[in-house]
């Protein structure tokens, strides 16, 4: 279950709670801050929001693990990089059950919201077709 | 700007056995190295008057006074972030002599690796409350993304999508990496060949990367006694000049401890290629300069990257430049010579700057013929550091 408490990174998990996936972005300028930080290093500013993506992507990466590392999740899993069409630079991870021998980079992915429990929800990622 | 050249010398290695159960303490095995380094230095302990440490050691500076009897201390440091910090140590020391901080400075990593705490390993994080408060694990843990080899696995593919490097390009890493390690008594997997059929039917951990792209978890330590070359010109040992030094973060290096790097905008450029410009202009230098080198190789594709970030071939070309001959004794750049990692043992890089001062000695098991500059480099990917050593 993840910290959905913490100060600069709360609101990304807020927003997933309510249907929306966000990047922390600076009012001023537009600059992309991932993970959520306060001050944007691009223009100096501290006017930084939540901005709503539209949960489009490209996959930039990917592995399939196969050895056990953490006891709640059963291999095999794929585990995804993306980079969302609407946030160039930035990069979420998502993770699929099993092996996904389908994936190719730069296919087109697309935002899902799984809840995992006591109303925490993650982003995750998957193949539009 | 004061200039470090070849002002400051290692004069003294010592490292203990290597070992999958060590049963002894951590603090025995850096007194172990510690005493062999001053010994082979030809110094008495107390005649160190500095102590530089990594920062996840458990032992601290203040042990290492006591069990060897050093003279009192004026100078110490703890170095981090983790692997890249060995040749940041060696940095440190030359800062702490020619500052005027401390003439004769022991350099230490132990670890029971195997036998104590793991790494690589994700059991430490609370399943109730993953991340937060500046680690950022909660972007990660959560999607089953816990462990540096699934990283550096998401990594290895990248420069797969990008430059269509092969499983066999990396295997010929771990397989010269083996090869070294197999002339190397002193080596973990002395006695275990490895063929390309074993690589690539290896065990598969998290694909693209199976058990071989893999290091070794290892119970040991490596010291190295670091003074200025006048005093190294009188000491029994051929001085390894530090010929330059060199620490980086990058421009962008992104937050937090390991995990968040896979976010940079390029996975396959890493702060190894600043380092390797600072530590180029430093040492008035280049990779057509360099004879040998020791790469620190956490995974095959560790050393991959560097040999581009380092210069020896072009972005990309890493593959076919690994898997042509010119990692092997007598190529254009042989490498970890004592196995590395990957097949020697896992003392965080230290093992490497060892390694480093043994082929300026001529005294390597594996001994590039008249090599005269050595490349040590550090882990990747938080923040990296590296060195050339020179007779
Ligand atoms: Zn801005």
């Amino acid at each position: 279950m993840p910290y959905t408490i913490d100060a600069d990174t709360a609101g990304f998990f807020e927003a997933a709670r309510e249907g929306h996936l966000v990047v922390r972005s600076c009012s001023d300028c537009g600059a992309n801050l991932h993970p959520p930080r306060q001050y944007c290093r691009h223009c100096g500013g501290w006017n930084t929001r939540w901005r709503k993506l539209t949960g489009r992507a490209t996959l930039v990466t990917w592995t399939i693990v196969e050895q056990q590392m953490l006891p709640t999740f059963e291999v095999p899993y794929t585990v995804v990089l993306v980079e969302p069409d609407d946030a160039p630079g930035v990069r979420f991870v998502g993770s699929l059950p099993g092996r996904v021998e389908s994936l190719q980079a730069g296919m087109a992915m697309a935002v899902t919201f799984e809840t995992v429990g006591d109303g925490v929800v993650l982003p995750q990622w998957s193949p539009t077709e | 700007m004061y200039d470090h050249r070849d002002r400051c010398a290692i004069v003294g290695i010592g490292t203990t056995d290597f070992t999958k159960a060590s049963g002894r303490s951590v603090l025995t095995l850096a007194t172990q190295a510690g005493a062999a380094a001053i010994s082979d230095a030809g110094l008495a302990a107390t005649d160190i008057d500095g102590i530089v440490r990594c920062e996840h050691d458990e032992v601290r500076h203040n042990d290492l006074v006591e069990t060897l009897g050093t003279a009192n201390v004026t100078y110490w440091s703890s170095v981090g972030t983790g692997g890249a910090a060995p040749c940041g140590m060696i940095g440190q020391a030359v800062g702490a002599i020619m500052s005027g901080q401390a003439r004769t400075v022991l350099a230490f990593r132990s670890l029971n690796g195997r036998s104590g705490r793991r790494f690589g390993q994700a059991g430490r994080a609370s399943p109730r409350s993953i991340g937060g408060n500046g680690s950022y694990d909660e972007f990660f843990i959560p999607y089953g993304l816990a462990v540096p080899g699934q990283m550096f696995a998401m990594i290895a593919r990248r420069h797969m999508i990008e430059f269509g490097t092969t499983s066999e390009h990396l295997g010929s890493i771990a397989l010269t990496c083996r090869q070294r390690a197999n002339a190397n008594p002193n080596a973990q997997m002395a006695d275990r060949e490895l063929s390309m059929q074993e690589y690539l039917t290896g065990r598969p951990i998290s694909l693209p990367l199976r058990l071989f792209d893999f290091c070794l978890e290892t119970d040991g330590a490596c010291a190295v006694v670091v003074t200025d070359t006048e005093r190294a010109r009188n000491l029994p040992h051929r001085p390894a000049l530090i010929r330059a030094v060199a620490q980086g973060t990058s421009r962008h290096p992104q937050m937090g401890l390991v995990l968040p790097t896979l976010l940079r905008e390029s996975l396959t450029t890493q702060p190894s290629a600043d380092v390797a410009e600072t530590l180029y202009r430093r040492a008035g230098m280049g990779p057509e300069d360099i004879d040998v080198a020791q790469f620190y190789d956490c995974f095959t594709i560790t050393v991959l990257l560097q040999l581009e970030d380092y210069g020896f071939c072009k972005k990309g070309e890493g593959g076919p430049f690994a898997s042509g001959g010119a990692l092997d004794i007598g190529g254009a750049i042989p490498i970890n010579t004592s196995g590395g990692h990957l097949s020697e043992g896992y003392i965080h890089g230290m093992n490497h700057v060892v390694e480093g001062v043994r082929q300026i000695r001529g005294t390597s098991s594996s001994q590039v013929a008249g090599a005269e500059t050595c490349l040590v480099t550090s882990g990747i990917p938080v923040a990296t550091s590296a060195m050339i050593l020179t007779a």
